[in-house]
């Protein structure tokens, strides 16, 4: 089974990645979105069982007085109903070498888990305002992904 | 004179080693870079060493977080050993990468917890800060790296996540209680600074801490880049020829002396 984790930042301190992120956005003269939070995704596959997974999660990707973290079941996606907030996923493409992925397998063995797994790494990024379709898209490919190695999903 | 002996710690990423080791030994110490391999592979040599130094850099390319990924190795393969080295009274030093391995693995504020309870998060401006800035150094610090220097001196930042956050407030009590926080941020004359001179946002200003007894040092400024007056922007320090930063690793080597 697959697991997607989420690593989110606790509510009490400030999206920093976020925010840099709203800069640039303005920057790009576009004035429609408020906020910007920021979360790295996980994607662990292979014989991770879940207290596996919630371990790695707990103890190595997240930061345990800044962050918590959320596991689902790959491509599960929470349904949005606000007509404020965007979401967009962000990932390598295949067959792009995922050098933090890499890390993380070390890390893992490190924690004590030797089971083969694979794990892919993404990011995720909440967009808070009202914009059109094309200014979506145009943040998207400018900013948030850089599509010549990576793919996105919106959802909304 | 004995010979003061210093162990490097460097793994992949670590970019920081070599200006560690010549400050050292320009403390009169000899300094050698130990590949961490080397020492889990043979955990008994740290204690060949009477100072144990963590240097600057981007250990495993700050994947996850910065010395997230060094932080579960030590811990997991070799922080019995770093928490007795510490506990004999040892100096230790860790600097920028370090002092994010010292909080995360919990060598740092207090080693007999050994715990996480603070941590170094992403800066204010979400983005990697590099500059000269002013620190203070706390009066009732009981550091044994920072006698003998001036109120305020500059050292050079280099961070991505540098804001030090503690569990909560009670912690930060604790450490001014305990005479741990040793460095703030500062303004040139001794003011609460306002970015870019306070880098991150950190609690308090908070730029370094020490353990409660004050051997083991976690500092986000890189005083292994301030040993020569020729370093500095102005080409301010001492005896017209050595920079501030020199100070504090020649504090530790006469320790040991």
């Amino acid at each position: 089974m697959n697991f997607k984790i989420e690593i989110l930042t606790k509510k009490c301190f400030e999206n920093s990645r976020g925010k840099n992120m709203l800069s640039k956005i303005y920057s790009m003269h576009i004035n429609g979105i408020k906020k910007v939070e920021y979360s790295p995704l996980y994607v662990i596959g292979g014989n991770i069982s879940f207290d596996e997974a919630r371990i790695i999660a707990a103890d190595l990707l997240s930061d345990k007085i800044t962050e918590t973290y959320a596991i689902a079941e790959s491509d599960q996606h929470c349904k949005i109903s606000s007509p404020i907030l965007s979401m967009i996923e962000v990932w390598y493409k295949k067959n792009v070498t995922d050098t933090v992925s890499e890390s993380i397998i070390k890390a893992v063995k490190d924690l004590g888990i030797s089971k083969k797994f694979k794990i892919k790494t993404g990011h995720k990024y909440y967009l808070y305002g009202r914009i059109s379709k094309a200014v979506l898209s145009r943040i998207t490919t400018k900013l948030l992904a850089n599509t010549l190695i990576q793919e996105y999903k919106i959802i909304k | 004179m004995k010979k003061v002996k210093v162990l490097i710690l460097r793994t992949a990423g670590t970019n920081c080693d070599y200006e560690t080791q010549m400050a050292f030994e320009l403390c009169g110490a000899f300094a050698e870079r130990v590949h961490i391999d080397i020492l889990i592979e043979k955990k008994n040599k740290i204690f060949k060493y009477d100072i144990l130094a963590f240097p600057g850099g981007f250990s495993y390319g700050d994947d996850i977080a910065s010395g997230k990924i060094l932080s579960n190795e030590i811990k997991n393969k070799l922080g019995d050993i770093v928490k007795k080295f510490a506990m004999s009274g040892r100096p230790i030093i860790g600097i920028c990468n370090g002092f994010q391995v010292f909080v995360k693995m919990g060598l740092l504020p207090d080693p007999n917890v050994f715990e996480q309870v603070s941590s170094l998060y992403y800066n204010d401006s979400g983005r990697f800060e590099c500059r000269w800035v002013y620190v203070k150094i706390e009066k009732k610090t009981r550091s044994i790296w920072v006698k003998n220097l001036p109120e305020i001196i500059s050292l050079p930042v280099a961070h991505g996540e540098g804001k030090f956050i503690p569990k909560n407030k009670n912690l930060l009590k604790v450490l001014s209680k305990n005479n741990q926080i040793v460095l703030k941020y500062s303004s040139k004359d001794g003011n609460i600074p306002k970015y870019p001179l306070d880098p991150n946002g950190s609690s308090e200003q908070i730029a370094a801490i020490s353990n409660p007894e004050g051997n083991i040092l976690g500092l986000m400024p890189h005083p292994e880049r301030y040993i020569f007056a020729l370093q500095h922007p102005n080409r301010e320090g001492f005896d017209s020829k050595y920079g501030w930063g020199k100070i504090i690793f020649q504090n530790a080597v006469d320790f040991v002396k």
